[in-house]
């Protein structure tokens, strides 16, 4: 009612849709954490999956995610940033060049399984990376690879024209335009949608599974050669499963999933305030 | 191509532009424009605006290839070098004939980074302060930041900000000082400090001034230009061109019948 009164009508409706998701999303919380409250326990996030559900955990699967996520990183961050300079900054406008931008953009939209397909022939079978980390790595690093090019694109064009005059006008270089005022200014927003296609990419279970990624791994990954396992795919493992303590183990992986999301997020929110600090 | 050889008197001139013409696409923003601006000497560049001021101001750092589909022909000579030539450094010639904006855009950085940017770029290995220190002081901003050179450009006024850009543009040690409609967004105060900056600076650096204020082309400057739809109507001292026009056009723009 109070909000009716000062915020009116359309104020008001806005409201309850906040009000909404933040319900949805609590309820989420709720409801994961009640249903994996059997199995959570410090052993659970380093023990390994096992026949039976009491003793069960998460370990290789938590492993696999984090070797995953790096693997991501450092192969999509670096290409896609340097795509994304190469484009907005380099390439003359051309056809070409038109048709790079747009096939990227539609990239974008494509669906998780057609890049496991592709991770599959072109990483597992093809590169004889079989069934590993690496590979599950390499396959969603392309799957993350166009967000990380839009996103850097759309932060680097959003840079004021001013800024980049200025220092042309000055005598800078290229090079020196780019790396002392362009990237500053565009960092923030790179930073977000590398942020956006990081955590997209380590929730994708699809292309994993395509890729043969295995449910039932005793020992924590150590090496990016060593075989397939991730928490989405290894709570598709478990969901799969008629037992209802299984559902539990699920519910737990969930969590040490969103886990995972929460500390990449909060280094994202750390990193962004320390270049707010700089730019003072 | 060295570009910076120069054993040329005191009354050579500093920048010859010579049937200049520039299009963007299919419109032509300027057509064969030739002048020639005097060793030490302020030269105001004055029209209605989308006349071209702009544009032939660029010409003389190679601004304007930086606009997409921007075509420059004829040629500008800058100690006897075509800065349009083969081999010659854009950057160089930016290093050389400095430039001061229309917006004044600073750095998001602080106000001794702002300045140092350009020696930085150019590999200045000379004491940075006492170069801060001496153009912070030709640009009349010395006593104003000199208490703390590192707080943020960005909280300076917007007349100060302008004389940042001017000092920033000084620390290069240009040969030539272009300054793109300097006083248009400042009021009647920071102007008029601006224009005394213009003053000082005159003794020792070419200045060529674009702006639609015809009472400042009047008070600085020696020669004046008149600039008409891209074409060069009228050149010469400013006292002539002001009280005695040769063109009925530029009697017009000068009685404010067309602006």
């Amino acid at each position: 009612m109070g909000t009716l009164r000062r915020h009116g009508p359309i104020g008001a409706v806005c409201g309850l849709a906040a009000a909404a998701v933040l319900a949805a999303f609590l309820l989420l919380i709720a409801i994961l954490l009640a249903e994996a409250w059997p199995v959570l326990d410090p052993g659970f996030l380093v023990d390994a999956p096992s026949r039976f559900a009491d003793r069960a955990g998460v370990g290789p699967a938590l492993a696999g995610t984090l070797w995953i996520s790096f693997l991501t990183a450092a192969i999509a961050f670096p290409t896609g940033l340097g795509t994304a300079v190469y484009l907005e900054e380099y390439a003359p406008r051309t056809r070409m060049t038109g048709a790079i931008e747009s096939t990227i953009a539609n990239l974008a939209g494509v669906p998780a399984v057609v890049y496991g397909v592709v991770g599959l022939a072109l990483f597992a079978r093809g590169l004889g990376l079989g069934a590993s980390i690496l590979a599950g790595g390499c396959t969603l690093a392309a799957l993350a690879l166009p967000t990380v090019i839009v996103a850097s694109r759309s932060a680097i064009r959003a840079v004021p024209k001013g800024l980049r005059i200025a220092a042309y006008g000055l005598g800078a270089t290229r090079w020196q335009v780019i790396r002392h005022q362009i990237l500053p200014a565009a960092a923030p927003g790179v930073l977000t949608g590398c942020c956006l296609a990081l955590t997209r990419a380590m929730g994708e279970a699809a292309p994993l599974l395509v890729i043969g990624a295995a449910a039932f791994i005793t020992f924590a990954p150590g090496a990016p050669g060593d075989p397939l396992t991730s928490l989405p795919t290894q709570v598709f493992a478990w969901t799969a499963r008629s037992q209802e303590d299984f559902a539990a183990l699920a519910a737990g992986a969930c969590v040490a999933l969103l886990l995972v999301l929460l500390a990449i997020n909060l280094v994202a929110l750390a990193v962004r305030h320390r270049l707010r600090g700089v730019k003072r | 191509m060295n570009i910076s050889a120069s054993g040329t008197g005191p009354d050579a001139a500093a920048l010859s532009a010579d049937g200049l013409s520039v299009r963007f696409g299919s419109k032509t923003a300027l057509s064969e424009v030739s002048l020639s601006i005097p060793r030490g000497r302020v030269v105001s560049i004055i029209g209605p605006s989308g006349c071209g001021k702009t544009t032939l101001l660029r010409c003389f750092n190679r601004m304007n290839e930086l606009i997409p589909g921007a075509v420059t022909t004829g040629t500008v000579c800058f100690n006897g070098v075509d800065l349009h030539g083969e081999g010659v450094d854009p950057v160089e010639v930016r290093r050389r004939i400095g430039m001061v904006f229309q917006q004044a855009t600073l750095f998001p950085k602080s106000v001794f980074d702002n300045v140092a940017f350009g020696p930085r770029a150019s590999g200045y290995t000379g004491d940075l302060h006492v170069l801060a220190e001496d153009v912070l002081t030709a640009a009349g901003l010395w006593s104003e930041v000199a208490e703390d050179l590192d707080a943020p450009a960005m909280e300076l006024s917007a007349g100060q900000r302008q004389r940042l850009c001017i000092a920033r543009t000084l620390a290069l040690k240009p040969d030539i000082l272009l300054m793109d409609e300097p006083t248009s967004a400042l009021d009647p105060t920071a102007t008029a400090r601006i224009e005394a900056t213009i003053h000082a600076l005159k003794s020792d650096h070419t200045i060529v001034i674009a702006t639609h204020k015809r009472r400042q082309a009047a008070r600085l400057s020696d020669l004046t230009a008149y600039l008409d739809q891209g074409e060069l109507l009228e050149y010469g001292p400013t006292e002539t061109l002001f009280t005695n026009p040769r063109r009925r056009r530029t009697e017009y723009y000068l009685t404010g019948r067309i602006s």
